[in-house]
C-alpha cells in the first residue's frame, strides 16, 4: 500500500504537502495544474494544487462555479490528463494506471450518466458488468443497493419516469455497486428540492458509514458544513483553504455577525460603535448596520446603547455564528454564488 | 402577439445562421439530388455491351450477317450515341460464356442463310431493367433495316423479371444503410451527448470493449435488417432461391457489408457532435451511395462521371453481389470479385471506425 513515490517534480517539496507517509492518505495531489488551450486563449483550471485525502472522510471541494472542482474530480477519476503535477488514487499514480485506477473508485458525474430508457434495475446490472461485479452476486447486489435507495418498487420502470431525487441516488448507489475504496460525487444535489437533497445526503453518509472514501464537489455551504469531515475551498483554479468546517469558522478574526436594521442613519454612529473598542467592524449597507465582534450576544447591549444614544430607531437585530459562505467570503473578498463561469469543467465530446 | 412572434423568428434565424455547416447541407443537398437523380435515372442507356455470332456452319460472313452487324451497330436514338457496343464472337459457347459471366448483355446468333424458316436467337440477361426491352426494340428495328425475312426469337436467360424483383434486392442495401445510419448512429451520438458514454469511461471496461460492443450490436441490427428484407423479397416479391449455399452467400455477402457500413457511419458519428451536423452528412452519403448502387436504375444508364462513383461505391458491389446470386443463380466465381471490393471496403471501414471512435473515448 505504501509504495508511492517521493515527492516529485519542482523544486523540491513545498512546506504545504506531507511526504509520502501512512496508510491513510489514500488520494494524494501535488502540484497539479490543468491549462486548457484553446486557439490563442488559455485557461488555467487548476492551478498547482496539492492536498492529500484520508482514507475513510467525506472531503468536500467547495468554490464557485468555474473554481476548478470538477476539473480536478475529471483528473483524478481518469477522464483528463493534467498539464503538470501528479496524483495518486490508492496506490496508483494517475496516467499511468488508470485502469486499476478505475477499478477501485465509483464516480458520480456532475451530468446524468443514467440511461432514462432503460429501467433502474437494468441500469444497475449493466453497470454490474461494466465494473466487473461477479456474476453469481450481481442480482443480489443490484437489488440490495434499490433497497437502500428506496426504489425496490420502481425497480422495473423506465429511470424516465422518476424524480430528480430519485434519478440522483440511483446513480449515487450505481457508483457503488462494486463497493470502490474511495466514491467521487461530483455536486451530488444540485437541481433537486430541499427534500430531496436531505434524501442523498443521507445516501452518501450511509455509504461513507462503509467505510468508503467520499470526495464531493458542491457549491452549497450547507451541504459541506453537514456532510463533510474536512473541506478544501477552491478559487479559480487554487487551492485557497483546507481544513475542518469548525477550524475553518474560527480561522475568521471577525467571530459573530450582528446585523441591526435601521431607517435612517445617523452621522457618527459606525464611528460610535468602533470606538466603543468592543467591536472588530462596523459598516452600513442596504439599511442595515453589519457588525462584527467577536463575541456577538455579550457585546449586543452596548452596542444597542450606541443605537439608543443616537436616537436611532432599531427596525431588526439579528446576530449570527459565521457559516462557511462567511468563510468564502472572508477568504476571497466575494460571494460564494457569485460565479465567474470563466473555466470550462472539462473538454466534452 | 407580432412581437412574440418576431422574437421567435429571430431566434430560430440566429440559430440557423450560426450554422454553416448545416446551411450549407441543407441547399447542398436538394442540388445534388437535381444531379444525382436527374442524371442516374433519367439518364439515356448507350453502349450496351452485345455479342454477336454468325452461326454454323462458318464458310464466311453472309450478308445478312454483315448488314445486320452494321445496323445494329449504327442504332441510335436521335441525337444520342449509338446504343450498342458490338462484340463479334467466334462461336455461341463463347458469347453464351460472356453472357453468363455479365460480360454482355445479349448474344445475338444470327443463321446462316436468309431465309424465313431461319431464326436469329437472342439471349438476354433479362436480370437488368430497361436494358431487355431495349436490346429487343433494336434488334427487331435493326433486323427491318437488313430487310431480311428472318424472325427473331428473344430467348429470356433468367426468365421474366419484374422491376419489383429488381428493385427488391437492391432495398436489402437500403435495409442495412438505414439501420446503421438511423438506429445505431444516432443512437451513438445521443449516448454522447447525453453524457451516457462518458459514464462507460470510468469504469473498468476496455476501450476496445466499447468499440467491440457499439459495432457489433449496430452490425448484427443491420444484418437482420437486411436478412428481414431478403426474406420479404422471397414471400413479396417472388424471387426464388434454389439452393442453401445461395442462401448462404446472401447471408455472407449481407454480413460483409453490414459490418462495413456500420464501421463507416461509426467513424461518420465520431467526427460530428451534433445529430444535426451528423444527419445532413449522411443523407448526402446516403444520396449518393444509393442512387450510384443501380439499385434503382442499371449502372449503365448513368454518365461517365457517376459511374466512376459506382466504381468505389461498397453498395454497388453488394447490390451486384446480391443481384448475381437471387436473380441469376450465380455463385462465388461470378461474385468473387464483388466480395473482394467489399472485403477490402469493409476491412478499411473497421480500421476507420475504431481509430476515430477511440479518439472520442480519449
Amino acid at each position: 500500500m505504501e509504495s508511492v513515490p517521493g515527492i516529485s517534480g519542482r523544486a523540491g517539496a513545498s512546506p504545504g504537502s506531507p511526504p509520502s507517509g501512512g496508510n491513510d492518505r489514500i488520494i494524494r495531489i501535488q502540484h497539479l495544474s490543468k491549462v486548457f488551450r484553446e486557439k490563442n486563449r488559455s485557461v488555467t483550471a487548476v492551478d498547482d494544487v496539492s492536498f492529500d485525502v484520508f482514507s475513510g472522510e467525506i472531503f468536500g471541494l467547495l468554490g464557485p462555479n468555474g473554481a476548478g472542482k470538477s476539473t480536478l474530480i475529471r483528473i483524478l477519476t481518469t477522464l483528463l490528463q493534467p498539464t503538470s503535477g501528479s496524483a495518486w488514487v490508492d496506490r496508483y499514480q494517475v496516467t499511468k494506471k488508470d485502469e486499476e485506477i478505475r477499478g477501485i473508485i465509483g464516480v458520480c458525474p456532475q451530468n446524468s450518466t443514467l440511461d432514462v430508457e432503460l429501467t433502474a434495475y437494468d441500469n444497475l446490472e449493466f453497470y454490474g458488468k461494466l465494473l466487473n461485479v461477479e456474476e453469481g452476486i450481481l442480482h443480489d447486489r443490484v437489488m440490495q443497493l434499490l433497497e437502500m435507495v428506496d426504489l425496490t418498487d420502481r425497480a422495473h420502470m423506465p429511470v424516465r419516469t422518476f424524480s430528480g431525487g430519485m434519478k440522483r441516488k440511483l446513480e449515487i448507489v450505481r457508483a457503488f455497486l462494486h463497493r470502490p475504496l474511495i466514491l467521487f460525487l461530483d455536486e451530488p444535489t444540485i437541481g433537486l428540492d430541499p427534500d430531496s437533497r436531505w434524501e442523498v445526503w443521507e445516501q452518501i453518509e450511509k455509504l461513507n458509514a462503509e467505510r468508503t472514501t467520499i470526495i464531493l464537489t458542491t457549491h452549497y455551504m450547507e451541504e459541506a458544513e453537514k456532510l463533510c469531515h474536512r473541506i478544501a475551498f477552491m478559487d479559480r483554479g487554487r487551492l485557497i483553504a483546507l481544513d475542518t468546517p469548525e477550524n475553518h469558522k474560527r480561522a475568521i478574526p471577525a467571530g459573530d455577525l450582528i446585523e441591526i436594521g435601521f431607517e435612517t442613519m445617523k452621522e457618527g454612529l459606525l464611528s460610535a460603535l468602533t470606538a466603543t473598542g468592543l467591536v472588530k467592524s462596523a459598516e452600513a449597507k442596504d439599511n442595515r448596520v453589519i457588525i462584527s465582534a467577536l463575541n456577538g450576544s455579550r457585546v449586543l447591549p452596548s452596542i444597542i446603547a450606541v443605537f439608543e444614544k443616537f436616537s436611532m430607531p432599531m427596525t431588526s437585530i439579528s446576530i449570527r455564528s459565521p457559516t462557511l459562505e462567511d468563510v468564502f467570503i472572508y477568504l476571497t473578498g466575494r460571494k460564494l454564488d457569485a460565479g465567474n463561469g470563466d473555466v470550462p469543467t472539462g473538454g466534452g465530446r | 402577439m407580432i412581437r412574440g412572434a418576431v422574437a421567435i423568428f429571430t431566434r430560430d434565424f440566429k440559430k440557423f445562421l450560426s450554422n454553416p455547416f448545416v446551411i450549407v447541407m441543407t441547399l447542398f443537398m436538394p442540388v445534388m439530388y437535381l444531379v444525382i437523380f436527374g442524371n442516374a435515372m433519367g439518364g439515356t442507356i448507350t453502349h450496351i455491351p452485345i455479342g454477336v455470332v454468325q452461326d454454323q456452319p462458318y464458310m464466311t460472313e453472309t450478308p445478312l450477317f454483315t448488314a445486320a452487324v452494321e445496323e445494329i451497330r449504327n442504332f441510335h436514338q436521335p441525337d444520342k450515341p449509338s446504343m450498342f457496343d458490338v462484340t463479334i464472337y467466334s462461336s455461341e459457347e463463347v458469347a453464351k460464356l460472356a453472357l453468363s459471366q455479365g460480360r454482355i448483355s445479349a448474344a445475338v446468333i444470327f443463321p446462316s442463310e436468309l431465309s424465313a424458316d431461319h431464326v436469329v436467337r437472342v439471349y438476354e440477361d433479362s436480370s437488368d431493367y430497361m436494358v431487355p426491352s431495349l436490346i429487343e426494340a433494336g434488334i427487331s428495328s435493326a433486323m427491318a433495316g437488313t430487310g431480311s425475312p428472318d424472325p427473331v426469337a428473344i430467348n429470356r436467360i433468367y426468365g421474366q423479371i419484374d422491376y419489383i424483383q429488381f428493385f427488391g434486392v437492391g432495398v436489402i442495401v437500403m435495409a442495412i444503410f438505414m439501420t446503421t445510419m438511423m438506429g445505431g448512429a444516432f443512437a451513438l451520438i445521443r449516448d454522447r451527448e447525453l453524457g451516457i458514454i462518458e459514464g462507460y469511461l470510468v469504469t473498468p471496461v476496455k476501450r476496445s470493449s466499447i468499440i467491440l460492443g457499439t459495432i457489433g450490436s449496430t452490425t448484427v441490427r443491420a444484418f437482420l435488417a437486411g436478412v428481414i428484407i431478403f426474406i420479404f423479397d422471397i414471400l413479396i416479391t417472388g424471387v426464388a432461391v434454389r439452393r442453401i449455399e445461395d442462401f448462404l452467400l446472401v447471408l455472407i455477402v449481407i454480413f460483409i457489408a453490414s459490418i462495413g457500413v456500420t464501421s463507416l457511419v461509426v467513424a461518420l458519428a465520431s467526427r460530428f457532435s451534433t445529430q444535426q451536423e451528423y444527419a445532413s452528412v449522411v443523407a448526402f452519403f446516403n444520396l449518393i451511395l444509393f442512387m450510384t448502387s443501380g439499385a434503382f436504375y442499371p449502372t449503365i444508364g448513368m454518365p461517365g462521371w457517376l459511374s466512376w462513383i459506382a466504381w468505389f461505391n461498397p453498395e454497388a458491389y453488394t447490390v451486384h453481389a446480391l443481384r448475381s446470386i437471387i436473380l441469376r443463380g450465380q455463385g462465388i466465381d461470378i461474385i468473387g470479385t464483388d466480395l473482394v471490393a467489399l472485403g477490402i471496403f469493409s476491412t478499411l471501414a473497421i480500421f476507420l471506425g475504431i481509430a476515430t471512435y477511440r479518439r472520442t473515448l480519449e
